[in-house]
């Protein structure tokens, strides 16, 4: 393989999904444990991603975070700030944030009405 | 044995998440070069590639006529990762060496389950010296599947003959839930095996043998 012709290979043109403007809940529960996660300090974010991998393709990323360098929306809901990457926004309009309270696989959890199916442990989804 | 050139693709994949992206999508554990088989949901094949590290970039090498399958499926998982793809297929050549030889300084040589595998710049000429009836011989006696032969999107990995690229313990990737289920149950539905000719329904037919796809017997 000669280098200087992989220096001039044409770009593949990867195509970026159009930004959507991000519509999203969080239910009473989620609220609960973002409240106890915060305490007082509304200052942070949860910050809700995508990335790819996982057993169906892509994996939720949730995070609380001061600030993030990501191109991201913010979505306030009820004093909560969420941030979610516009990358990713199109995998993520018409989310519901949940929380499940159980020993074995409880948390956070993100219902999506795009996700096509989604792998056992409910990480990862397509 | 001898040298044939392959009907491939070659992509240059740059980036500092490139490895990440391609082990997260594909079957074996690439962390070097190596065989990997990207795959659906389902298991079912998009490709097997070979992926070539070098110093400053990698490349993918697989089946051309599955290449935009291919490009369509990753290009669809790089969300804000730091990825660029470059298709360097036409300025390069992909050859196979069923023995070890030692080709000019330009070619880039790589030992894989089917020979030595060398991307030659167009300028670069390379012998070839098997015909296409020598190579399927030899391939069926070695047990190699090949794409467009075995290795089809009908197929899921342990079904063709690529069980050896399928990781046991690498954690997640897509279609991992369902080779994983195969595997743990026993249960992988069909194999690759080589009977002796004539052989019905076979992929790649040898002089006294040929490969086929058969229904595993007590599965």
């Amino acid at each position: 393989m000669d280098c200087n012709t992989c220096d001039t290979a044409p770009a593949v043109v990867i195509n970026k999904p159009d930004v959507v403007d991000v519509d999203l809940t969080i239910t009473e529960k989620a609220k609960e444990m973002l409240s106890s996660a915060f305490g007082d300090d509304m200052s942070h974010s949860l910050l809700v991603g995508v990335l790819s991998g996982g057993c169906s393709g892509y994996m939720y990323d949730l995070q609380i975070v001061e600030s993030t360098d990501q191109d991201c929306q913010v979505v306030e809901i009820d004093g909560f700030k969420v941030l979610v990457p516009n990358a990713t926004s199109h995998l993520l309009d018409g989310i519901e944030i949940d929380y499940i309270d159980r020993l074995m696989g409880g948390g956070f959890k993100i219902n999506n009405p795009n996700a096509s199916s989604s792998c056992g442990c409910g990480e990862s989804f397509s | 044995m001898g040298v044939v050139k392959l009907d491939a693709y070659v992509l240059i994949v740059r980036g500092k998440d490139a490895l990440k992206l391609i082990n997260g999508l594909s079957t074996n554990k690439v962390e070097a070069s190596c065989s990997t088989v990207f795959t659906t949901n389902a298991a079912k094949i998009i490709d097997m590639a070979s992926v070539i590290v070098t110093d400053d970039c990698i490349a993918l090498v697989g089946h051309n006529p599955y290449k935009e399958d291919l490009l369509a499926h990753i290009s669809q998982k790089i969300l804000n990762q730091d990825i660029t793809i470059g298709d360097a297929t036409a300025s390069n050549n992909v050859y196979l060496s069923t023995t070890e030889i030692t080709p000019p300084g330009s070619v880039t040589i790589s030992h894989t389950f089917r020979g030595w595998l060398m991307v030659a710049p167009t300028s670069v000429e390379i012998t070839t010296n098997m015909s296409q009836s020598e190579f399927d011989d030899y391939r069926v006696e070695n047990m190699i599947p090949m794409q467009g032969f075995e290795i089809t999107p009908k197929n899921h990995p342990l079904a063709c003959g690529l069980g050896h690229l399928v990781h046991e313990s690498k954690g997640c990737y897509l279609g991992q839930e369902v080779l994983a289920r195969m595997r743990s149950r026993g249960k992988q539905g069909k194999e690759l095996v080589r009977l002796p000719n004539p052989v019905e329904n076979a992929t790649t037919v040898g002089k006294k043998n040929s490969l086929v796809i058969q229904r595993v017997k007590n599965n």
